[in-house]
């Protein structure tokens, strides 16, 4: 036994020393991105480090977070959860004090359970699932995302607000964020908003064409809009159900912001997206679109999604709690993170507490697309929080 | 009845891609024993190729795609399945699960992974309305196609040089080529029209959907080699009849399962498939080479 615990000891002395001698130069501090860098999720991880890259430059010209500036590193976990915890290792041995993962609570919690394992803040660019945090990986895991039940409810309030009462379930059951933001958006709904007029599910990844979905949505004859909160493959189902000549308004979270897949549905009108905040130049918050502005300057062309505000705030976020806190050191930057009530960042004002590391009650914006053109209409806030179940 | 009619004409929508599917993997495995999960990938590069050439003039693009898909078959059986021809099944499969995956990945490098929206020929996903049951255009043009396809298909084999000495090959390969069939000729034949198939799927499946990505084959492929296997491997009016069964019961499972059960509505389609199996082992329609013959 005293052995091994030598052994360990020896093994923590080593890890530390070799840390140690990799580690940042005294006028610098370490962010790692243990994030995918390539394959299948590249693209939704892409957007939020963009953003998160743009608050470093925003940062370090006013001279960085207690008189370092920021430098950042990478590791790549090509998409596969299985190489989570070599890139957060690879990015925490380079010196790394905060490591952004993965926008996905099962792709980017191994990475964050790593970081939680070696003392460092992990922060996930928008995982919406609120498993991450204390109750799925620890108390130094937070996520800048909105939190599913937040979304879910938000839509059911907006749709509320606008006169409706009787709502068309289109339940994506492809991943856990999609099937949480309808059984959220369910449970706000009957909670004295309105009736469910119809249900069905469908799943994006697998369901080439959706013609019986099609058909109950055409059975539920009194139903004033479709909730569908859709994923990938979400866009050819919106095509479909449009074709087939419904024309009833959709109501989609977060996950479906963004024009890349408006050719899917040109002409696309009467569809309404919760989203952070507006891509198309027309936020009604200044600071929202000088950060826009600025993506554009240094990366060529306007962000594809408005998680770029998410990656930009967990920076922000990060920054203002180690200046609080007076140290980079993982326990207390938490500590001041878990105080925040109603921050100002881009993405939102933000509240952290000591068991909710998500975003629960975040004001969202409303995108309406209109013949296939975006435009901003209000930012939203949900009054009524439901209670989170996992 | 209005409701029994429209799961029908549902079904008959939801199938009819499965079976053009099908039909592409059934005629590769026919001949040479090999299923080719890479046929979904063959789709994928369609539908890509159909969005950069779709600029000008759709019967041209259509014209293109065909070309890029059948030069791509051709291209993956000489490069890939020609030197493992005479390996045993297994590593044939192997092969195409590989061929499939670096496909696959090969557009996620050149395309990226996020999906594309391309509106292709969208007056086609509007329904007829025949009373009060809806049928897309498209669906009764994916129908009508598929048909055509088959008879094509029926016609080439029955009637043609190349089709009686393809059925030959499909019956006793090494006998055939004793009797003076070109192997290498023959399999290039099936390539190419498997290829003809895939790309007829690629233009069809864009119209219905109106996205690209690079996995959006793969569902095709599972469905299609599934297809066949209820039909019969080695039958092609099995694989057609089993991707319209597939599709039937997808939509039927959809309409009248409870609505917790319809996440696992895949689920009941495969305990389906495996009772259908279990009953019919070889499948609806054995293929004739697949028979015992004393």
């Amino acid at each position: 036994m005293r052995r091994l615990t030598a052994l360990l000891a020896g093994i923590s002395l080593a890890t530390g020393l070799g840390a140690g001698a990799v580690s940042a130069a005294d006028d610098e501090v370490i962010v790692g991105a243990a994030i995918a860098l390539s394959s299948i999720l590249a693209p939704y991880d892409d957007a939020p480090f963009k953003g998160a890259q743009l608050a470093i430059d925003d940062i370090n010209a006013k001279g960085g977070v207690l008189g370092k500036k920021i430098k950042v590193v990478t590791a790549d976990t090509k998409s596969d959860p299985a190489q989570g915890a070599n890139a957060a290792i690879a990015v925490i041995e380079q010196g790394a004090e905060l490591v952004l993962v993965t926008c996905d609570f099962d792709f980017g919690s191994p990475a964050a359970i790593t970081a939680q394992g070696k003392g460092k803040i992990a922060f996930s660019l928008c995982a919406g699932d609120p498993k991450f945090g204390v109750q799925g990986i620890g108390d130094l895991a937070f996520t800048m995302g909105n939190g599913t039940p937040n979304e879910g409810a938000t839509l059911a309030e907006w749709a509320a607000k606008r006169g409706w009462k009787k709502a068309f379930i289109l339940k994506d059951v492809q991943v856990e964020y999609t099937k949480s933001v309808a059984d959220y958006f369910k449970g706000r709904w009957l909670d004295g908003l309105g009736e469910v007029a119809g249900e069905d599910t469908v799943n994006g990844q697998t369901d080439t064409q959706v013609p019986g979905q099609i058909s109950s949505i055409k059975a539920a004859k009194d139903a004033e809009f479709i909730l569908f909160p859709g994923g990938p493959g979400g866009p050819p189902i919106i095509r479909q159900i449009r074709a087939a000549g419904i024309d009833l308004p959709i109501l989609m979270p977060n996950s479906l912001d963004g024009n890349y897949w408006i050719e899917a549905v040109p002409d696309l009108s009467n569809a309404f997206v919760l989203t952070m905040g507006s891509i198309y130049g027309d936020d009604p918050d200044p600071a929202v679109q000088a950060v826009m502005d600025k993506f554009k300057a240094k990366f060529g062309a306007p962000p594809v999604t408005s998680y770029v505000l998410s990656g930009y705030a967990i920076i922000e976020a990060w920054a203002k709690a180690v200046e609080r806190a007076g140290t980079f050191d993982g326990q207390k930057v938490a500590a001041e993170l878990e105080k925040f009530k109603d921050e100002p960042l881009v993405a939102g004002l933000t509240t952290f507490t000591d068991e909710w590391h998500i975003n629960l009650n975040r004001p969202m914006l409303v995108i309406e697309i209109q013949n296939g053109k975006h435009k901003a209409l209000e930012r939203t806030r949900v009054e009524k929080v439901p209670e989170v179940k996992f | 009845m209005t409701a029994f009619l429209q799961v029908l004409a549902d079904a008959a929508s939801q199938g009819s891609l499965y079976a053009l599917s099908a039909l592409g993997i059934g005629l590769i495995f026919g001949i040479m024993r090999l299923v080719n999960f890479a046929h979904g990938e063959f789709i994928m590069i369609g539908a890509y190729m159909l969005m950069l050439s779709a600029a000008p003039y759709v019967p041209l693009a259509i014209l293109a795609t065909l070309a890029a898909v059948i030069l791509l078959a051709l291209l993956t059986e000489r490069i890939a399945f020609r030197p493992v021809r005479r390996a045993n099944p297994t590593t044939l499969l192997v092969t195409s699960f590989a061929v499939s995956f670096f496909l696959q990945y090969l557009f996620v490098l050149i395309e990226g992974a996020r999906p594309k929206g391309f509106d292709f020929l969208s007056s086609l996903a509007e329904p007829f309305v025949i009373g009060e049951v809806r049928v897309p255009k498209l669906n009764i043009v994916t129908i009508g196609i598929t048909l055509v396809l088959l008879a094509a298909l029926a016609f080439f084999l029955k009637r043609t040089h190349f089709g009686i000495q393809m059925r030959a090959a499909a019956l006793n390969f090494r006998m055939a080529r004793l009797l003076g069939v070109k192997a290498n000729r023959i399999i290039a034949v099936a390539f190419a029209m498997s290829g003809v198939l895939a790309a007829v799927v690629s233009v069809l499946y864009v119209a219905a959907r109106g996205e690209l990505s690079p996995v959006m084959g793969l569902q095709l492929a599972l469905v299609g080699f599934v297809s066949t296997v209820i039909g019969g491997m080695g039958s092609l009016l099995g694989a057609v009849v089993g991707g319209f069964l597939v599709g039937a019961l997808t939509v039927a499972l959809q309409a009248s399962l409870p609505l917790e059960l319809r996440p696992f509505r895949e689920a009941f389609v495969f305990a389906i498939v495996i009772v259908v199996l279990l009953a019919r082992p070889r499948g609806l329609f054995r293929g004739r080479e697949a028979r015992e013959r004393v």
